[in-house]
Order: structure tokens, then C-alpha cells, then sequence
């Protein structure tokens, strides 16, 4: 409907044409995978001690040689599996076994960690034989509820919200200049940049995506087109007190619950789930 | 069959003549014949081979086979919805992008034209990672100065 | 090339030692296993658990896949997307004219300017979205036409690398000047789908490329016009393969290798840009349509 208002305008007055304002939607890409839901988790479970049980033997020979100490040492570590016995009753089904392997089940592999080995591990970061630790997927922004750090929600698409003077929250967005003729050889994507920056600070990277526009919120007066982006590096720092008193990096459902409704349906499509 | 006894009688005639008995010295092969190099061949090959490593074929029992072709079905009908969701979303963003475009092409030439330019160059910039599973140990590169 | 057909099947027909026997009978391939009453289970589907070839697929989250679903596709929509694209139709045959009698069932001429016909190319929308379809990893070994036994370790090199099984490669050509015999086997491939194709992917970019002593990236002339990418590593890059690299001593001669980025992109430069989207670096001039 709003096109055709604006197209019947643009055909009675092409001398002027409405407001064109350049948004911008800045995101965030994930930095760990996605959180897996009850059903995944437990399929991806089942699968893979299938995939364990229907596994070929581990051959052994072939990373350690015969009669080397690296090879005792495996050995060592091994449950062997029961062997059958003439006249031996096995009440959980008579032994198969080849390769030291009962063939039956899933082969158990317990590698002989270097740390036992080698001198005696202290822990400390030269240490290379240290277990491995890894980072928490949970961050301290998380358990701040910080919502404008970046290391918030890794497994999340964060987009930038502002939160304007009357207290609505937006995606930023950009008026192009009112003068029509100096502005000609800026295109969308170059006004969402400098937009950005003049609100957010020089000390941001930032990647557009695409020259084209992702959406338009458009009503009689002012067509508002949103140019996608991500940030690389760097920091969102609010800049300019005047317009806008806040900011935030929020997921598609935070964003649902700042944003208004008709808002966040016409851009809704363009936000990820994950 | 017929020429062995002849073969006997040569090899008798052979063995009148001198000979040098030959006694047996110390080994200088190893056990097998098979040389160093071959017997790693040997190996590698066995590594990728099937034989003796197999483990046994998974047998079901009725009510177990119902419940795994149970679960099945469920991932299958799970992957087949997200996989829809997904198609639904990227049509919902080109139709959006398409009235986009379609509206900046009434309100202004020169945007459009901008817009609409070809991007066949473009690469995403190195720093955008496949995600792993635990975070690294510096999340977030906040110390950036722009170049002057 | 000349076309042999075994007995009941079309595979290994470059194997050397092989009988074949002329004139066909059969053209369609025939399972005998199949044809036999006493083993019910083989005519199960590969992926039912009673067939004996069942092997699990989704047995853990797929990152690659999910970065490629949640990130790169939309942006790659967006970047690809052409207001008002139509079909641009590739080169095809060019009919007679039928201003001579004889045009009639005549074979129609070559397209101008090239051999084989060329396909359309269709605007990208959300049906046909570029992705990876699979890798191809191709290790042809050139010394193997002296020592037989170093496809063997070829092809353990591959298996070990990507966990999926390689299948032997022939030589198809007698080349007197290249002492290449055919039918030798010369190495050995493996076409990479689904998760396995994911985690080379993600070892090749990760761990193995950052490694590579002044890597500038794949070029940007690499490319089969039709939306394929391929590069290769040296026998010292391989090593850089955490299955190798820890494992030292068990690899004294390793082998380079060729690899095929199969995408469902129609052009080298889309396909280009998605390959940049799992973080492949490239370099040099790029020629732009």
C-alpha cells in the first residue's frame, strides 16, 4: 500500500521525492556453535555410539611398533577383553574376540597422556603437555547481563539496537542530505557507514555485506532502507548524546521484545534464529 | 611326470662331482622374507583393510528396530521443518531485498544504480571464523585504531 | 580414449589386470549378491540399520554446515542478488538454416567460440543459493610408475587425513614418454560429502593453510568457469595435517595432493566469494564478467 502512495507521489510530483534514509543492520556473527536443543543433543548421542559400536578395530600396530616402550605403555592403559574359555558359562553371551577386540561391543581406547610421562606436569602456561581447559561458553557479560559487550551471547547473532531520545529502540539509521545534487555520488551502503561512525567512533571495523538494501520501512513521508553489516573488530561507542541515549547488541528475540511490533515483523526475516 | 627319473639320474651325476658342503653360519635375514619398507606397505595396507578388524553386525530385536525407525522418522521429520524454516526465511529476505530495490528504482536513479552494481569482487573478510565449539581465549578484538 | 565395459560392471575397467569379455551382454549393472536368496540383509538400503553396510551420519553438530546456514547464505543472497536479473543464456548450438534440402537432420554446428555447449545462467534466489557440494581430493602420484607400492601409501595418507575411504586411481593412458603404463594404479581420490567434507574444510582452514610457510591464498585464476575451485598442496604442506604432524615418523615421504571445491555456484566468482565465506584466503588479479 505504502508503495503505491509513494509511486502515485513519485508520479504526480517526481520533483520531490521522499526522505531517503539509510539504516543500518550491524550484527554480530556467532563465535561458538550454536546451542543444540534436547532432541539434537540426544540424537547426535545415539549416533555416534552407534557410530562407536560399528567401528573397526583401532590398529594399533600401525602407530605403535612392536616392542617399543610407547607401545607397552598403550598396552598398559588397555582393558583387555575377556577370552572364551572351554566350559565356561558367560552369562552376557560367549566372547568374540579378535584383534584384542570383543567384537560384539564398542572398542574402549584410552591414550597414555603425555603428561604422566614425561616430567611432572605443574600446570603453568609453558607447561605444552597441560590438560586442556577450554574457555567457558558462558562469559562475564553474560552473568553481568551487560548488553552492550560484545563478548555477550557467543552462540547468538547480536545485532546493534539505539535507543533514541523518546525512548524507542531502532536499528541506527541516516538521513541523506536533504540537497539532492551533493549528494549524488554517495550511495546507501556509504551513508550507513559513515552514519555509523559518526555516532559510534572512528575505532570500529565493519564489513557491508551487500550494495543492496535488505528492507525498506517506508511510509508517505520518509523510505527507510536498511543495508546489512557485520562488525569485525573494534568497538561501538556512543558518540553523540543529542539523538540517541543508548545502545545495545541484542538477539532476535531481545530485539522483539525493544522494538515494536510492526517494526520488528517487517525485519524480522532478516534477523537469524541462531 | 615321466621325465623325474631322469631328472634324478642329472642331478645325481651332479652331486658325484666335488661340492663344497656349505655349513650354516649366522642369519642375515630377519624371519620373513619380506623386506623393511614392504612390511610397512604391508601394514598401511592392513590399516585400511577390513579384515579382522570388523565388529559385529548389529542385530535388532523387533521391538528395538521400531524404536530406532521410530527415532528416525522424528529426525528425519525435525530436519525436513528446519530445512523448510530456512527456505522460508531466505524467500521472505529476497522478496524483501526485491521491494527494496523495487522502491529505491522509483525514488532515486543514482541510489539505484549504486545499489544494483555488481559485486562479482567481493570476499569476506578474514576476521568472520566458522564458530568453534568453546570460545578463544581473547573473544573480542577491542583495540582497534583506524589507520590514518 | 577407448572404452572398455567389464562383464556386469563399468567400475575398475582401468585396472590392468582384468577380464573383460566382448562383445557386452550386458549394459545394465547387475548385483548378483542381490539376485541370491541367502543374504536377505544386503537388500536393505545403505542406510538401514539391518543392512550390513550401515554406517551412523549425524553422530555430532555439523559447525560448518550451521555457519554456512546461518551466516553465509543470507549475506551471499544479499551480495548476489540483481534487480531485475534475467536468464543469460549460455552458448548453444546453432541450427542450420534449412535454406538447403540437406539441413534436414543435419547435426546442428558447434556454438561459436567453443567446443561444448555453455549452460544459462540463472539469477541466484532463495531456491538456488551457491553452496559446497563436495570436495574432491585427487593424489596422483607420479613416482608410482616405479614403485607400485606408494599408491598404497597415497591412499592411507588420504584415509587418514579426512577418515573416509579412498578409492584407487589408473592410469588411463599409455604415455611412453612419461613411462605411464595403463592400467597401473597411480594414487588414489576420495569425494567428500556431509560432515566429512565439513571437517576438511574446517582442518584445511584452521589449522593446515595458516601454517603454510608465505601463503598468499588460492588463486584467484584457479576455477572451472562453471562454479569449481581447485588448488593444490605440496607433499610439505600435507604435513601440516594434525594426523600427519603428530605422527611424524610414521610419514617419511608424504604425498601432495590435488583438491576440487565442487559448488553449486554457476559462476567461478560467486563460487569464489562463498569459498571466502569459510575463510579461504585469495589472491592475485581476479578477471570480473
Amino acid at each position: 500500500m505504502a508503495l503505491r502512495n509513494l509511486i502515485k507521489r513519485g508520479l504526480a510530483t517526481s520533483a520531490t521525492p521522499p526522505n531517503v534514509k539509510a539504516g543500518i543492520i550491524i550484527s554480530r556473527t556467532p563465535i561458538v556453535t550454536k546451542e543444540l536443543s534436547k532432541l539434537e543433543s540426544q540424537y547426535y548421542e545415539y549416533q555416534s555410539e552407534l557410530e562407536r559400536r560399528l567401528m573397526w578395530t583401532f590398529p594399533q600396530y600401525f602407530y605403535y611398533k612392536k616392542g617399543t616402550l610407547a607401545e607397552r605403555r598403550f598396552l598398559a592403559l588397555q582393558k583387555g577383553p575377556v577370552s572364551k574359555q572351554p566350559g565356561v558359562w558367560f552369562p552376557k553371551g560367549v566372547p568374540d574376540v579378535r584383534h584384542n577386540r570383543e567384537r560384539r561391543i564398542k572398542q574402549d581406547i584410552k591414550l597414555p597422556s603425555e603428561a604422566s610421562v614425561g616430567s611432572e606436569g605443574d600446570g603453568s602456561s609453558e607447561d605444552l603437555s597441560r590438560p586442556i581447559t577450554p574457555n567457558s561458553r558462558v562469559t562475564e557479560a553474560d552473568r553481568k547481563g551487560d548488553l552492550t559487550s560484545l563478548e555477550r551471547s557467543l552462540s547468538r547473532t547480536l545485532y546493534l539496537l539505539l535507543k533514541r531520545t523518546n525512548g524507542e529502540w531502532a536499528f541506527p539509521s541516516f538521513k541523506t542530505k536533504s540537497d539532492h545534487r551533493s549528494n549524488e555520488n554517495l550511495p546507501l551502503h556509504d551513508i550507513a557507514e559513515h552514519g555509523l561512525r559518526s555516532i559510534g567512533g572512528e575505532n570500529i571495523n565493519t564489513w557491508t555485506v551487500s550494495r543492496t538494501p535488505a528492507a525498506v520501512l517506508a511510509d508517505s513521508k520518509t523510505a527507510e532502507f536498511f543495508i546489512k553489516s557485520h562488525i569485525v573488530a573494534g568497538k561501538f561507542v556512543l558518540q553523540n548524546t543529542k539523538e540517541y541515549t543508548g545502545f545495545a547488541w541484542l538477539t532476535k528475540e531481545e530485539i522483539q521484545n525493544h522494538v515494536q511490533k510492526p517494526y520488528f515483523e517487517e525485519l524480522s526475516c532478516l534477523l537469524s534464529d541462531v | 611326470m615321466f621325465s623325474k627319473p631322469t631328472c634324478a639320474r642329472n642331478a645325481l651325476r651332479q652331486m658325484s662331482q666335488p661340492v663344497t658342503i656349505s655349513v650354516r653360519g649366522k642369519r642375515t635375514k630377519s624371519k620373513g622374507l619380506v623386506s623393511p619398507a614392504l612390511q610397512r606397505v604391508v601394514t598401511q595396507l592392513s590399516v585400511m583393510s577390513a579384515g579382522k578388524k570388523q565388529p559385529r553386525m548389529l542385530k535388532l530385536s523387533r521391538e528395538d528396530l521400531i524404536k530406532h525407525q521410530v527415532i528416525q522418522r522424528c529426525w528425519a521429520t525435525f530436519q525436513q521443518e528446519s530445512r523448510e524454516k530456512q527456505n522460508d526465511q531466505m524467500r521472505a529476505q529476497y522478496k524483501s531485498a526485491e521491494k527494496a530495490m523495487h522502491m529505491l528504482r522509483e525514488i532515486d536513479t543514482n541510489l539505484y544504480n549504486a545499489a544494483n552494481a555488481n559485486e562479482a569482487g567481493k570476499r569476506f573478510p578474514l576476521e568472520i571464523r566458522i564458530p568453534t565449539e568453546h570460545p578463544p581465549s581473547k573473544i573480542w578484538n577491542y583495540n582497534l585504531k583506524k589507520k590514518t | 580414449m577407448q572404452f572398455l565395459r567389464c562383464f556386469s560392471t563399468t567400475e575398475g575397467c582401468w585396472k590392468s589386470a582384468c577380464s573383460f569379455v566382448k562383445p557386452v551382454h550386458h549394459l545394465v549393472k547387475i548385483d548378483k549378491s542381490k539376485l541370491s536368496p541367502r543374504f536377505p540383509e544386503l537388500k536393505f538400503s545403505k542406510n538401514d540399520i539391518r543392512s550390513p553396510g550401515f554406517k551412523p551420519v549425524a553422530t555430532h553438530q555439523d559447525r560448518v554446515w550451521d555457519h554456512y546456514k546461518h551466516t553465509v547464505q543470507s549475506d551471499m543472497l544479499l551480495i548476489t542478488y540483481k534487480h531485475g536479473a534475467q536468464v543469460k543464456e549460455g552458448l548453444k548450438k546453432r541450427e542450420w538454416d534449412g535454406s538447403s534440402p540437406y539441413h534436414i537432420n543435419r547435426q546442428a554446428r558447434k556454438p561459436k567460440g567453443s567446443d561444448a555447449q555453455l549452460p544459462d545462467i540463472k539469477p541466484i534466489k532463495w531456491h538456488n543459493i551457491p553452496e559446497v557440494e563436495s570436495v574432491v581430493i585427487n593424489c596422483y602420484v607420479k613416482e608410482a610408475k616405479e614403485n607400485q607400492l606408494l599408491p598404497i601409501t597415497a591412499a592411507l595418507q588420504l584415509q587418514q587425513i579426512t577418515g573416509c575411504k579412498p578409492t584407487p586411481v589408473y592410469a588411463r593412458n599409455d604415455v611412453p614418454t612419461w613411462k605411464v603404463r595403463r592400467g597401473n594404479k597411480m594414487g588414489a581420490k576420495i569425494e567428500l560429502k556431509g560432515r566429512p567434507m565439513s571437517q576438511f574444510l574446517a582442518t584445511l582452514t584452521e589449522i593446515v593453510l595458516p601454517r603454510i610457510r608465505e601463503y598468499k591464498g588460492i588463486s584467484n585464476k584457479s576455477g572451472n568457469r562453471f562454479g569449481g575451485i581447485s588448488f593444490g598442496l605440496t607433499s610439505d604442506d600435507v604435513r601440516f595435517f594434525p594426523e600427519i604432524d603428530s605422527n611424524q615418523d610414521l610419514w617419511p615421504k608424504t604425498f601432495g595432493m590435488h583438491i576440487n571445491i565442487n559448488t553449486s555456484a554457476q559462476t567461478d566468482n560467486q563460487a569464489r566469494i562463498l569459498m571466502s565465506g569459510f575463510a579461504f584466503p585469495f589472491h592475485g588479479q581476479e578477471k570480473i564478467k
